[in-house]
Order: C-alpha cells, then structure tokens, then sequence
C-alpha cells in the first residue's frame, strides 16, 4: 500500500457541505482519503505530515469551464492591453495607459527582432478608440520596413502599418467593406473582420489555429491555468486531429503538467453523423489528464460584435439583428443526433434567440431520446430571461455564465447592444440558483484573461469598467460564486464525481491560497493571493 | 505582394439549406470542361457531393467549420483559405458552397481583399418549392433577403417542380429584392459552366469557332457576343456601359488598351459587378484584346451588345 501524505492549512474550503471546513486533508495515490482533524486521519494509518501550507488556505482546484488554448499561444505576440497581465513565464506586463505607452512597448519589442520577423501586438483596448484611433501613422512611428500588426482585444480588428498594407497590396481606396479610408483617401491601417484581415495575416504568418495547437501553446497554456490555481480546465473548441490528440496526451501525461485538459470538437466541421462517430471515437482515447468526447456547437456570434442573435426588440441602438453559424433547423437535427448517441454538447448561444432555439432543439431531441447521462450546457447563455432559466431547470440543461462580460463590456452592453433591461439581467447567476439550474462562470480566455476568482468577484459585485453596478438582483454571494468555479464548472464537464470538492474519492486537485476568500470581503475577492497548486497531490508551485 | 502567379477566381455560391446548392457543385464538376475545381464546403446539411467526381476526396475538396470569431479568432476561415491558395497543382477554380446561413458578401469579399483571389461572383440558388416558406420564417428571413440581395446571379432551382405562374410570381419577387442579377430558371441543379465560371478565355480570336456566331449551350438558350477592337477605350466610359447593360447579360470578360494610361487591362462582370485589374503578366497574351459576354438568347444578345458598344468607339 502506498503512503499517505497529510497536508495541514490554516483552514481548508472543502465544498463538502457535511464538512465544510477541515484544517488537514489526506491523500493516497493522488486522491483525496480522508479529512478533517488530524485526529479523524489517524485511523488510516502511517502517514507523513507536509505542513508547507500551513499558513495557507487550501480549496478546490478551481475549474475553467470556457477557455481556449490559445491563451498560451497569444503570449507569443506582444501584449499591448490596458490591464496589468503576466505571461506564462511569469514576466509582468504592465497596461499600456496611452497610444504613447503603446508605442513605446513596440518600439522596444521592435528592437529585439530579427532583420526579417514581422511584429506582431496582441490585446489592444478599445478603449484607446473613444478619442483618436490607433492608426498607419503611430506605427510607422515605431517602424517603416518592418511589417507591424496590433491585434485589438476583440480579434475582430486589427491596426497595420503601411509596411504591412503594401504587402498586401492595399495603397488605394478599393471600396472594400472592413478596410478603413482616412482622410487622404487611402487605407489608414485599420481592418475589420477576418476577409480584410486575412491577406494580412497570411503574409505576417499571423496563423492563430497553428499557434493554439503548438506544443508550446499547450505547454503554456497550462501555465497560465497554474498561475490563478486552475487544475482543471475546458479548451472550448478544437479540430482534435489524431495527431494533436497524440501530443495532447503526450504533454498532459507529464508529471509536470499542472492540469487536466478537456478539449471539446467543433461539432460544425462535418456532417452530424461523422460528428457524433468522432466524438464516441475521442471518448474512448481519454486520460485522468486528458478528457476528450465532448462536442462544441456554435449557433450564434457576439453581443460587442452585434453578431448574437436576439430576440424582440433586438439591439438597443437599432443594429439590424445578428448571424446564424448553423440553421435553427439543421441545429434541431444536429442536437438530435448527438443526443441520441450519448455525446455531451456545449452550444454556444449568446443572444437570447440563440438560447431558445438551442433550447427548443435540447427539447425536441429529449422527447425523442431522454439521456438522463448527458447534462448538456448553454456557453455564454447571457441574455437568458428567467423563462429560459425555468426552462433549462425542466431539460436538465446546465449554463455557463460569461461574468467577466460584466465587467469588460457591461457599459457597452447597457449603452448600445441590449440597454438597461436586458443588461441589468445579463449573466443572471441568482436567477440559475433561484431555479436550480446547475451553473458556472468563465472567462472565455484569451478573450478575457483567466482567474476564475476575478470571474467570481464580477458575479458578486457584477461591477462594470466604468464602475456601474449591473443589476442588484443578479449577484451571487462569496460562497455561492466558489461553488460556481469548483463544483459547478465540475458539473458541466460531468466530472463533479471526480474534481470540484475536497472530498473522500476524488482527486487530490487543490487551489493553494494566501488569503481566505471567504473571509477577505466581497469586494477583494479578486485579490486573493495565489501560491500554486496541487494536482493529485504533487505540488505546483508557480514558479 | 502576389504569392501566387496568377489570382485564382473565386465563385460563391449562396443559397438557403435544401435548395440544391450541393445538385449544382455536382452538375458544374461533373461538366467542368477541363477546369480544375477546388471546392471548399461550409455547409455539411445538404447532400454530399458525389465522391465520383472527385479524384481523391482530401485533395480537392476541403471544409470549411463555422464559428464564432469570438472562441475560434477566425482560426477556421484562415486555414480553410490558405489552403485552397496553398495547394500544390493550383486549382483553376475555387468554388465556395457557402452554408444555408453565411452571408455570401462576408466570405466574398476574401476574394475581393486578398491579391492571390479574384472575385468571380455571388451565384444564389432560391428554391422555387421552398422559397415562399422559408422567407415567412422571421428568424431567416434577413439572411435570405440578403443572400438574394448581395447575389450577381440568382438561380430559381427545381422550375419542374412547380407551374409557370408560381414560376412569374417568384421572379417577381426576386427581381424585387435585387432588379441588377438575372436570374435563371433552372432544374435539377443543371447550369452550363462557363455561365457559373465565367468565359474560359476571354481573347476572341483564339477560339475562331467561336466568334461572331450564336453559340447554343447544351443545357439552355445561351448567346455568345463577341467583340474584337485594336483601339483604346476610356475605361470610365466602359465601367457606364457594362453597369447600365441588361440584366439578360450574364457574363462578360474582355482584355484592352486604356485610352487612360495606355496600359492593358481585364475586365470582368458578372450581374452588377464590375471589375477592372491591370493586365500586369501579359506572357501568355494573345496580342488580340477584344471582349465576350454571354446572354439569354431570348433577349437579342447580339443587338444590345452592339448597341451598347457602338457607343463606346464614337
Ligand atoms: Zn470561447
Ligand atoms: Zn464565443
């Protein structure tokens, strides 16, 4: 029999409501045996004491249930967002406050380069582009050979300089929807969407899938997770060829590797049949580290986009309605036939049209196949009225709330895309709880930066950048937002058997803390301190 | 900066789930006269293309996922597109079948930015079953309006299942919505190629069969026009006549010496759209410039053709 190790803390949030707080926690082959007082372990027998923690507070590993690799990858760019952000590796990137400071951070990125690598900037804020925008010009400044693109936070803009615009052969005005005209009458550097961003990025070797599925993506991806005490998290959609599947599962089975991977296929890539095969296929191929078998479905776009689509009386500001990725019909058959064939679904809908239909076609295929094993969940999900919340409640349909869009985009939202009825509701937390809709919060990173205590604290304070409070109803409490990052995004992964609780059976999974959140005030629950973490019982500390 | 030697044309084809995009993509493989196709599938609800016609699946025809630029930052549309350019033989031709919901002026407009592509047209095919019925339900109804809309040639699908005035009624309709794009009523998918295409070879004289001669396709009543001129054309004055020509006009192509800058240069339009390039490698160049469209014959081809050029040459 092998050993076990007692961890000691200052206290341990175990989400275990019989138990919910202990001082130790026992662990045997990476699981959890037993907790409580020292004297509740005794009777396991020999064990060695880690009191390493012992001025820490130990919790559940915290579970990112909507992030994409690519929040490994990105970090290969140069970050030019308004936040403070620390990269995989543990530099610190302070925000850019000024286009100045944005100048500044590419002239000296610039320096570093080789004679022929392009430059390329990643994160930038709208919020540089209330007064003047960023354009060709403030990037000749920091170089006129070397071909420079600024990526904006939202990955549906991108600023070049004319460098970059002559490659791709845009010098005059060629009346193309997405390439902005200034005022001399020729493209000012500025690109919309992906067809005019394209001959770009083709030319920079801008390839964001190939840096996603780098094995350095992987790698650093699971520091990042490491860094705010993620032991589990969801890459929300991937190809998951044979190939990336095996060096997924080659970097995941690595000791050193902090997390366990779930990696979801995009269920719009094939036909439906072929779909549901892949995904069973997948299934079978899954690790403790690596779980695979889940299918992606996206319905709608963005809300900041004016892409989601909505319901009467559509956007605030009169923006015609948004897009489809796949026909409301064709979903029903889709949804159908996933279901049928026992695969788990994330559907991506954040309008509240996209979340009745993706509803309607959940109902539809669970009157003719009930599959009390599959929990499928809404992604986003956040204009849900409390209608659509009963509803959810009646399917068994679980959400995952995106809270960070409290706090990046809520203004927006109440100014222009849904206006105050529809934003003081959005992401409505308390309305999942008040139904008993099983529910997480996420942050959909690299579109908005992972720290699932960050997302907690904007379910809690749902508090915009300008400083608005987004609702009063909607808030959760401190406790019930830990549940939400533990357990809850457990649940809508279907491992809450496994991970999302200090309990006996499960993993070994813990997030270990400097400050008790519980404790620390409502407010400053994004502050919390974060030491590292446990997986199976070894250590992670960050480095 | 052209990565490629010559720009690869590019046709998307429109059209709401069920209204036989997939029947069309088979009829122009199975009849493309030579051309190589490359065709890159965003929609995975119709019917599959039938595997006969492709050498080998994985080489010629490739997918294309949709999502949201939001979780995917548009990984998808930058593989999909770099392949299809990146494709070793290049293909003549990259056909688009767009997915029953994409807005084909969205996936067009690749074609119209990226130098390696030259824009050949939004093609939509309308289901003259379906149409009425699709158009009533509210949460499709804009995407079809604007697949209808931003189209340069519509195509009315199943004619022989429905009668000559559902037929009138549909036309009227669509002409409502769009009054630039002919539309075309077809069966079963069936579309002469070099109608979808565009003119193969553009220089009269290199086909002398051709010239000058009504030329009926196999499938329908089709004109040839053609049109050979030495002398320089004002291309402003060019652009006027090409967009105020009938819409019975399907397709023209032409090479010229521009009365402007003295310089050669290709032109091309389908439906409203016109686009001028500069011939910039003229090598395989005939020396003949001249122009050729093709028309319905019902529709005097040859008598607006000419009248709208004799216009040009005073
Ligand atoms: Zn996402
Ligand atoms: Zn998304």
């Amino acid at each position: 029999m092998s050993a076990i190790t007692v961890f000691s803390a200052k206290k341990i949030i175990t989400m275990n409501p019989a138990r919910p707080t202990v001082t130790h926690v026992a662990v045997r082959d990476g699981k959890i045996i037993a907790t409580g007082t020292i004297d509740d372990i005794l009777g396991w027998g020999d064990y060695s004491l880690d009191d390493s923690f012992k001025e820490k507070v130990i919790m559940p590993g915290l579970v990112e249930g909507h992030c994409h690799l690519m929040a490994g990858g990105i970090w290969k760019f140069i970050y030019v967002g308004y936040q403070d952000r620390v990269d995989p590796d543990g530099n610190d990137w302070p925000g850019v406050k000024t286009l100045e400071d944005v100048q500044a951070r590419l002239a000296d990125a610039e320096a570093k380069l080789g004679p022929d690598e392009p430059l390329v900037a990643w994160g930038f804020d709208p919020i540089f582009l209330m007064d003047r925008r960023l354009d060709k010009t403030d990037l000749d400044a920091v170089s006129s050979s070397r071909p420079i693109a600024v990526m904006h936070s939202n990955f549906h803009l991108m600023t070049v300089n004319s460098t970059s615009l002559s490659l791709a052969n845009y010098v005059a005005d060629m009346d193309i929807e997405g390439i902005a005209i200034g005022p001399d009458g020729t493209p000012n550097g500025e690109l919309q969407e992906m067809a005019a961003m394209f001959p770009i990025m083709r030319r920079l070797g801008i390839n964001f899938r190939e840096v996603g599925r780098s094995r350095e993506s992987v790698i650093d991806f699971g520091k990042v997770c490491n860094r705010v005490g993620v032991t589990t998290a969801a890459d929300l959609i991937n190809d998951l060829p044979d190939e990336d599947v095996a060096e997924m599962t080659d970097i995941t089975n690595g000791s050193d590797y902090p997390i366990r991977l779930m990696s979801l296929l995009n269920g719009l890539a094939q036909p439906a049949e072929e779909t549901s095969a892949r995904a069973l296929e997948l299934k079978k191929k899954c690790t403790d580290k690596l779980r695979l078998g889940a299918v992606k479905i996206v319905t709608d776009g963005s809300i900041q986009g004016f892409t989601a689509r909505l319901r009467w009386p559509y956007h605030y500001n009169g923006a015609p309605n948004g897009i489809w990725n796949i026909a409301p019909e064709q979903l029903n058959e889709l949804v159908a036939i996933l279901n049928e064939a026992g695969v788990q679904m994330h559907i991506h809908t954040n309008g509240d049209e996209a979340i009745e239909v993706a509803l309607d076609a959940l109902e539809m295929a669970k009157i003719q196949k009930n599959r009390p094993d599959l929990i499928h969940v809404l992604q986003h999900c956040q204009m849900a009225d409390r209608a659509q919340f009963r509803k959810m409640k009646r399917l068994g349909v679980a959400a995952n709330l995106f809270a960070n869009h409290l706090y990046y985009f809520g203004d927006k939202h109440y100014e222009l895309t849904m206006g105050p009825d529809r934003a003081l509701r959005m992401d409505a937390c308390q309305s999942a709880i008040d139904y008993g809709v099983t529910f997480t919060i996420h942050s959909d990173a690299p579109v908005t930066p992972m720290a699932p205590l960050f997302t907690a604290w904007c379910a809690v304070n749902r508090l915009t950048e300008s400083g608005r409070t987004l609702g009063e109803y909607e808030k959760i409490t401190v406790a019930e937002a830990l549940e939400a990052i533990t357990l809850g995004a457990a649940a809508t992964l279907q491992m809450d058997h496994e991970i999302g609780s200090i309990e006996v059976g499960k993993w070994a999974d813990f997030a270990i803390l400097e400050d008790d959140p519980e404790t620390i005030g409502a407010e400053k629950l994004k502050d919390v301190g974060i030491w590292g973490t446990v997986l199976a019982g070894e250590k992670h500390k960050i480095p | 900066m052209k990565i490629r030697e010559k720009p690869l044309p590019m046709t998307v084809l429109a059209g709401f789930l069920g209204a036989g995009k997939t029947t069309v993509v088979n009829h122009l493989l199975r009849h493309a006269g030579g051309r190589r196709i490359m065709v890159l599938v965003n929609d995975f609800g119709e019917l599959p293309i039938d595997e006969e016609l492709i050498a080998t699946k994985e080489e010629n025809i490739l997918t294309l996922a949709n999502g949201c630029a939001c979780c995917s930052m548009g990984g998808d549309l930058y593989a999909a597109f770099s392949a299809a350019l990146d494709f070793i033989p290049p293909p003549d031709h990259l056909l688009i079948e767009a997915s029953g919901v994409a807005e084909p002026k969205r996936i067009a407009n690749f074609a119209r930015a990226e130098p390696d592509l030259a824009m050949n047209g939004i093609v939509t095919v309308v289901d003259a079953l379906n149409y009425e019925n699709a158009r009533s339900d509210a949460r499709l109804s804009e995407i079809l309006k604007n697949q209808i809309q931003t189209a340069h040639m519509l195509l009315l699908n199943k004619c022989d299942l429905v009668g000559s005035q559902d037929i009138e009624r549909h036309k009227k309709a669509l002409r409502k919505l769009n009054k630039s794009a002919p539309v075309l009523t077809i069966s079963n998918g069936i579309l002469a190629a070099d109608i979808f295409f565009g003119i193969e070879n553009p220089m009269p004289g290199s086909n002398p069969a051709a010239e000058n001669e009504h030329h009926h396709s196999h499938e329908s009543n089709f004109s040839r026009w053609s049109f050979k001129t030495e002398g320089a054309i004002d291309k402003t004055g060019l652009r006027e006549i090409l967009e105020t020509l009938p819409s019975s006009v399907l397709r023209l192509k032409g090479i010229f010496k521009s009365l402007e800058d003295g310089q050669l240069w290709a032109v091309h339009k389908v439906g409203s759209y016109v686009d001028f390039s500069h011939l910039t490698t003229p090598d395989n160049f005939s020396g003949k410039t001249g122009f050729v469209a093709i028309g319905l014959s019902s529709s005097n081809l040859t008598e607006i053709m000419d009248k709208a050029f004799a216009s040009l040459e005073e």
